[in-house]
């Protein structure tokens, strides 16, 4: 089998920065703080890291922060919460906590939880499971998750399950392996894993790979090398990953690299983007594959960055 | 002037002109990004639908309206005729450029104007923040009809129209994020946009069911063109929280054509799942149900759609949305139909009727499962599928039902041997069985 070519990778990811001259790339500058997030942590996961400029990224990153506490996808952009996890996912690989005021984003966060414990997106009142992973994500990463009220937090997560064991984006939203993957994880950091039924949901995930050994995110859906990432870290958290075969799934993640530009895509023989490319080398971690350092399946960041989180105070 | 400057100034030009088309079609309901090559080809045929239509149009419109037609195909980035805009992929980065520089700059002095305003606690002259607000739902357009997930842009016009609070503009509102839907029908920010607009007129909008008849109807049709697309059908199953249960049965008896003809779409199979729970909910609210004067058989619903669904099992071989769909309609069955042997209520004359029904139901799974589960190595993929969806169906269907009725089952499904079909058919599942067997 073909191996990971780490080195085209790795300057692939640092190609992409460089490119804004055609109007595919310079159209998604509105999420860059996201491509941020992806790139940098899987040039970690590489062992590259040290390949790009801290303080070059780190003051364009507090250029992206709004008075409110809360970052923009780019400088100038209006804050989200998405954003803000990625900004606060950025500094912690760095090890950069100290730039930004923390309680200044605990306090947006925590703006954010409405009364029956869902979180809107940002002021404008859009709610979705994800923005409950990612506000309870970054307060963990920040030591803040005493500053919001959990209990209605998980109850609101509950409420979003679905019959056949997974969740969606609102009570009765259809169940999305992405979104599993936000709820198992918010479940995972806040400790209420005791309530997912593990053996309905490993099932339902377990069924999303296919002949060709990729994973989709929902039934009757194409693989994708980023659902390597959403089912694989939902069956780790919950303790079911033998019920897929780890081979065909590596073979897959292996065979949408593109071996001479560097990158991963979506599907074998499709065109690369750093997103894929995040997603597949993060699979390969989970898959335990050599030379990739293992990344953490609920924070979505390197073992030995959340270790440094928590453990040294 | 340097080249520089030069191309800026045709670029602004440019953006004029995307915005007029857009000021003065309001109906373009559909948007395209075109290669160069393709405008002379566009022309010749509008060329001839325009010499043919000309006839038609010379007497009442004394030939205005095809004049200023013609005038619009002569332009080579431009394409705007029965409310269809294409724009040159030629000239997409010179205008997204300049679009957003001026978007940006407008909403930061806006911004300014209205902190002012706030502090000083009167607002500055009226018509500079209007001639703002009007600039910047310009620019925001011609922005997001190059970025469509320019969430700033989507925040700066929500801004705007909630201050206004009228409600023609949360109508237009829906038009641009149709319009946006139509190039773009995975856009997050549209879906959201949307949501917004219905959120914020839902308590005074005296059309607000039409409304909502509207956006499901909106949804089929983009579901048409986009298979399975998760944000579309998402939105479809909000839509049902504000839904009257006479609309939810209207839309349970609409949506079972379209799931037929679309078998291998789970989205659609889990709005009918979503409107079949919202049913049971209705139902323990009897009040309501009685006072709108419909007859909701929540039983008869879930033997009509098991029968339907069976039927299309039969039809589509090997369609996994269709065993899901079986799964939670079997699952629906035994937790509120079939009493649990602990209730009082198990000894009722109506329990034991249903609990005999239970029997008549596992029977027909069965039936099912033999009449899927015959293949031999050499068949369609689609019949191995077949047999491998029905087998894991009726181990899934052990695992689920309750303690006391799991020996009846077991009975039944004794002459079959599970393991080894299990293992036949979807080999690589083998952990996932052995775990559940065991």
């Amino acid at each position: 089998m073909a191996e990971l070519a780490t080195e085209k990778h790795v300057s692939y990811i640092l190609s992409v920065e460089k490119r804004k001259d055609n109007f595919e790339s310079v159209v998604m500058e509105h999420l860059r703080m996201s491509g941020a997030y992806w790139g940098l942590t899987a040039l970690d996961l590489l062992g590259k890291l040290d390949s790009v400029d801290v303080e070059e990224v780190t003051s364009w990153l507090l250029s992206c922060q709004h008075e409110s506490g809360g970052f923009g996808g780019n400088v100038g952009h209006d804050p989200h919460i998405l954003y803000t996890l990625s900004a606060v996912q950025v500094l912690a690989l760095f090890d950069k906590m100290d730039v930004i005021n923390v309680d200044k984003v605990t306090n947006y966060i925590v703006s954010l939880q409405n009364e029956d414990g869902s979180f809107s997106g940002d002021m404008w009142g859009e709610v979705d499971t994800r923005f409950s992973y990612i506000a309870i994500c970054c307060l963990s990463i920040l030591h803040r998750l005493d500053k919001i009220n959990v209990e209605k937090a998980v109850k609101y997560i509950l409420s979003c399950k679905n019959m056949d064991g997974g969740f969606g984006c609102t009570p009765g939203g259809e169940s999305h392996a992405g979104q599993i993957f936000c709820c198992v994880g918010a479940l995972a950091i806040t400790g209420s894993l005791d309530l997912v039924d593990k053996d309905l949901l490993g099932w339902w995930l377990c069924e999303r790979q296919v002949k060709s050994g990729g994973l989709n995110g929902r039934p009757e859906k194409l693989p994708d090398v980023c659902y390597s990432w959403w089912v694989l870290s939902s069956l780790t958290m919950i303790d079911r990953v033998h019920w897929i075969s780890k081979e065909k799934l590596v073979k897959f993640i292996i065979d949408c690299q593109d071996t001479e530009n560097g990158g991963i895509s979506d599907r074998p023989d499709d065109a690369v983007d750093v997103f894929h490319t995040f997603f597949g080398v993060a699979g390969l971690s989970l898959l335990e594959y050599a030379g990739v350092k293992p990344i953490d399946p609920a924070y979505a960041l390197p073992v030995d960055v959340v270790n440094r989180i928590f453990f040294t105070k | 002037m340097s080249e520089e400057s030069d191309s800026k100034v045709e670029a602004m030009d440019l953006l004029r002109q995307l915005e007029d088309i857009l000021e003065s079609d309001a109906l373009i309901d559909e948007l395209g990004f075109i290669h160069p090559s393709q405008f002379p080809l566009l022309k010749e045929e509008s060329d001839i639908s325009s010499s043919l239509s000309y006839e038609a149009s010379h007497q009442s419109e004394d030939g205005i309206v095809s004049s200023v037609e013609s005038s619009k195909q002569d332009n080579i980035y431009f394409w705007n005729r029965d409310h269809k805009l294409g724009i040159s992929t030629h000239v997409l980065l010179p205008l997204y450029r300049t679009v957003k520089h001026a978007f940006m700059i407008t909403f930061k002095q806006y911004r300014m104007c209205d902190n002012q305003s706030d502090k000083v606690g009167i607002c500055l002259p009226a018509s500079s923040c209007d001639h703002l607000e009007s600039t910047l739902l310009r620019h925001s357009k011609s922005l997001l009809v190059l970025s469509c997930d320019f969430m700033t842009a989507w925040n700066c016009r929500k801004l705007i129209v909630s201050k206004k609070q009228q409600l023609s503009m949360f109508v237009d509102e829906l038009l641009l994020s149709e319009l946006v839907l139509s190039y773009s029908p995975k856009s997050e920010q549209a879906w959201n946009h949307r949501r917004w607009v219905i959120k914020s007129i839902s308590g005074n909008c005296s059309n607000f069911k039409e409304i909502l008849g509207k956006e499901s109807e909106l949804v089929e049709k983009i579901a048409e063109r986009s298979k399975m697309n998760y944000r579309a059908w998402n939105h479809r199953c909000w839509l049902v929280s504000y839904m009257t249960i006479e609309q939810v049965l209207c839309e349970l008896k609409k949506s079972r054509s379209w799931a037929a003809l679309h078998v291998a779409d789970n989205c659609c199979f889990h709005y009918r799942r979503k409107l079949l729970l919202k049913m049971m909910e209705g139902q323990s609210c009897l009040d309501d149900v009685v006072s709108c004067g419909h007859n909701v058989n929540i039983v008869q619903a879930l033997k009509d759609e098991l029968d339907w669904n069976e039927t299309l099992i039969k039809r589509y071989v090997g369609r996994e949305a269709l065993w899901l769909h079986r799964r939670f309609l079997s699952m629906c069955w035994i937790n509120n139909f079939v009493p649990d042997s602990g209730d009082e209520s198990y000894h009722s004359k109506e329990a034991t009727g249903l609990y005999h029904d239970f029997g008549t139901f596992l029977q027909n799974e069965l039936c099912l499962l033999h009449s899927c589960s015959t293949f031999v190595d050499d068949d369609f993929v689609d019949v191995q599928a077949q047999a491998a969806h029905s087998a894991c169906y009726i181990l899934w269907l052990k695992v689920q039902v309750p303690k006391p009725l799991v020996n009846e089952l077991q009975e039944k499904i004794r002459d079959v041997d599970l393991k080894t079909f299990l293992n036949k058919s979807c080999p690589e599942r083998s952990s996932l069985f052995n775990y559940f067997i065991n």
